[in-house]
């Protein structure tokens, strides 16, 4: 309750933005911008979105007095953010050596510079670990005065479908837009009180250069009333490798403490050595908000390669229990278990994890 | 007050749940471990480029690095990964050979399934990292000198284009021509002085008489078995029009695999003819 009282005086202050994971945004009844300097959700939270994650995520607050709050802003015209993924895993593929390692998963830093408050703004988004530096998102958008639309130019996520903070989930992979594929081109979104929806056309590469005259055209449409959501996707990239059509619908309900995710996806692809296959991938995924700092994620995935072959169905089944000790800090504790065709190894594979996320 | 829920999220919802809680996993009865249906027996893992296909690339590299979006440009389907591969700078850090013939350690691929590249994540990404044994697998075809697949005496000399296809659109200038043979080629005899570049004078046509040459500035063998080339040009000499590129398969100095074979350069199962490709570049220059 005293989270909801937090979500409401925040709503009357904020900037009419929206909130973190997608099931934070079906549990609060918001749009992702409500949270995300990216309309389309992920990446750098805002002045909300980071005030929320303090005070109302976590199971406990560190009380730091009455001086300056993190918000992420430096003053009017700079922000800067981060996420920090490290997990202790273990995994058992069929026939081969189970494998335990500490990893670090991604580290990412945020940069937001502000020309023209509210209106006009560069973003940054800088892998920085495992590895090397490698950017992801690297965009400059333009704010109309009421907030109504926007245009952005430059390398960043495509618009498609559930943004999920699982970027392994089959939604994510086979469709091929992730957190790790961005692509360079120019999106126009609106914003309406009940609608977000957005049209991209970019090379089509994957962040790569471009290697044909054919583009990649997305477009991203969402309903969001404050106890549900509907929306549909469709991506085109019209490439000399092969066409390849994505179509998708998702949704979003709450029903009381549980908010529901389900997303399933048709894939077109002709860039495969012996001609045509059609994809389908869905999943559904319940977020039961078991206390405040407590939310238990089970997720089940249905994967089939190739619609014209029988018998090459994947499933993916998740337990994920997300503890929010403190805040900007949860510890994620989950296991996964693949279901595929008896002779590949991978496909039936376990895996078990314990994962650290700092965000701020 | 809240709207009831429509049946346009109920629909949603329930294709959702149909496809994912319906749906169980395959049995795999007529399937291969790729999930293809069964066309001869399985290929165990062995240090050859077949098998390393077979096993490692086409099941799993090829969830991502395929088609119109693979990431960096690096498609690894049968049939083009070994170009893509052998000798071909990688996208993310130039100065290294995605496989360096003789050089695990300093093949980009190696650096990236093992996790010690100075560029982005270990591969196969956000998927469990390859068993080691799988990986010295691949560094010892790689130690063996990369080759690919043996194929037959009997194979006709023959030229494919890997990157630009055949007639495929650019936006962007070429920096070379990348061409995989169907065997291995007498090398001396791919020299500046038997490839050709033209472009067509806007027009459309090499039958025209207005076609103005591009300057060939070398050529790279990639790979001998078979015969992969980089066709080197320059970077300063392209404007949006179509080119095309011939290797001579007739003449005085055609080229010629190690039997003495002229190239069937035109693909009518005989031996000689020329190879002619072309591809247009866009008007973005």
């Amino acid at each position: 309750m005293i989270g909801r009282i937090w979500l409401a005086l925040l709503c009357l202050i904020g900037s009419g933005a929206a909130l973190a994971e997608p099931y934070f945004a079906v549990q609060q009844g918001v749009k992702c911008v409500t949270c995300h300097v990216n309309p389309t959700g992920g990446g750098m939270r805002n002045a909300f979105g980071n005030t929320w994650a303090r005070t109302v995520l976590p199971a406990h607050t560190i009380d730091m007095g009455a001086g300056d709050q993190w918000n992420g802003s430096l003053n009017r015209f700079v922000a800067i953010g981060s996420n920090l993924r490290a997990s202790a895993s273990y995994t058992d593929v069929p026939n081969q050596d189970s494998q335990n390692s500490f990893d670090v998963n991604e580290a990412r830093l945020y940069l937001e510079l502000t020309a023209i408050e509210n209106r006009l703004s560069v973003y940054l988004d800088q892998r920085v670990a495992p590895g090397g530096s490698i950017n992801m998102e690297a965009y400059g958008r333009y704010w109309s005065a009421d907030h109504s639309w926007y245009v952005k130019a430059g390398q960043m996520y495509l618009p498609f479908g559930i943004r999920f903070e699982d970027d392994s989930a089959f939604t994510r992979t086979v469709p091929g837009i992730n957190m790790d594929t961005p692509d360079r081109g120019v999106e126009f979104g609106l914003e309406t009180a009940q609608w977000s929806a957005q049209f991209a056309v970019s090379n089509g590469t994957a962040g790569g250069p471009e290697n044909d005259q054919g583009k990649q055209y997305s477009a991203r449409a969402e309903y969001v009333q404050s106890g549900w959501r509907a929306g549909a996707s469709y991506s085109l990239n019209d490439a000399d490798a092969g066409q390849r059509q994505l179509a998708g619908l998702f949704a979003g309900v709450r029903t009381g403490a549980i908010a529901w995710l389900a997303e399933a996806d048709y894939v077109t692809d002709e860039g495969f050595a012996e001609g045509k296959r059609n994809q389908l991938v869905g999943l559904i995924e319940g977020n039961w908000l078991i206390s405040q700092g407590n939310n238990l994620k089970v997720t089940a995935e249905y994967f089939d390669p190739d619609d014209d072959v029988d018998e090459d169905q994947q499933t993916r089944y998740s337990a994920v229990w997300e503890y929010t000790p403190i805040q900007f800090v949860q510890l994620r504790l989950g296991l996964r278990v693949y279901d595929g065709i008896p002779q590949n190894d991978l496909q039936n594979r376990k895996l078990a994890f314990l994962q650290m996320n700092a965000f701020f | 007050m809240r709207r009831a829920m429509p049946g346009v999220v109920s629909g949603a919802l329930a294709a959702a749940v149909a496809a994912a809680m319906a749906g169980c996993a395959g049995n795999g009865e007529g399937l291969d471990e790729n999930g293809r249906p069964i066309n001869g027996g399985p290929v165990p893992l062995e240090p050859t480029f077949a098998s390393i296909q077979a096993n490692v690339f086409t099941p799993i590299c090829t969830q991502c690095h395929t088609g119109a979006g693979a990431p960096q440009g690096l498609r690894l389907d049968e049939g083009v990964s070994y170009a893509m591969l052998v000798n071909k700078p990688s996208a993310e850090v130039p100065a290294l050979m995605r496989v360096k013939p003789g050089d695990p350690n300093a093949s980009y691929i190696i650096q990236k399934l093992q996790g010690t590249a100075a560029v982005g994540g270990r591969m196969p990404l956000n998927n469990p990292p390859l068993p080691q044994s799988t990986i010295d697998v691949i560094r010892q075809w790689i130690s063996d000198g990369a080759q690919s697949s043996a194929t037959s005496p009997d194979t006709m000399p023959g030229l494919m284009g890997v990157s630009p296809a055949q007639g495929e659109i650019l936006n962007t200038a070429p920096q070379e021509v990348l061409l995989q043979a169907t065997t291995e080629l007498d090398t001396t005899r791919l020299t500046p002085d038997n490839i050709s570049v033209v472009r067509s004078g806007r027009d459309g046509s090499f039958a025209e008489g207005n076609e103005v040459p591009i300057k060939v500035l070398g050529v790279q063998v990639r790979s001998l078995q078979p015969t992969v080339l980089a066709v080197l040009l320059p970077r300063d000499q392209w404007v949006p029009d179509s080119y095309q590129l011939t290797i001579a398969g007739a003449g005085s100095a055609p080229a010629i695999d190690l039997a003495g074979r002229a190239i069937d350069g035109d693909a009518d199962g005989v031996p000689g003819g020329n190879f002619v490709m072309q591809f247009e570049l866009g008007g973005t220059l």
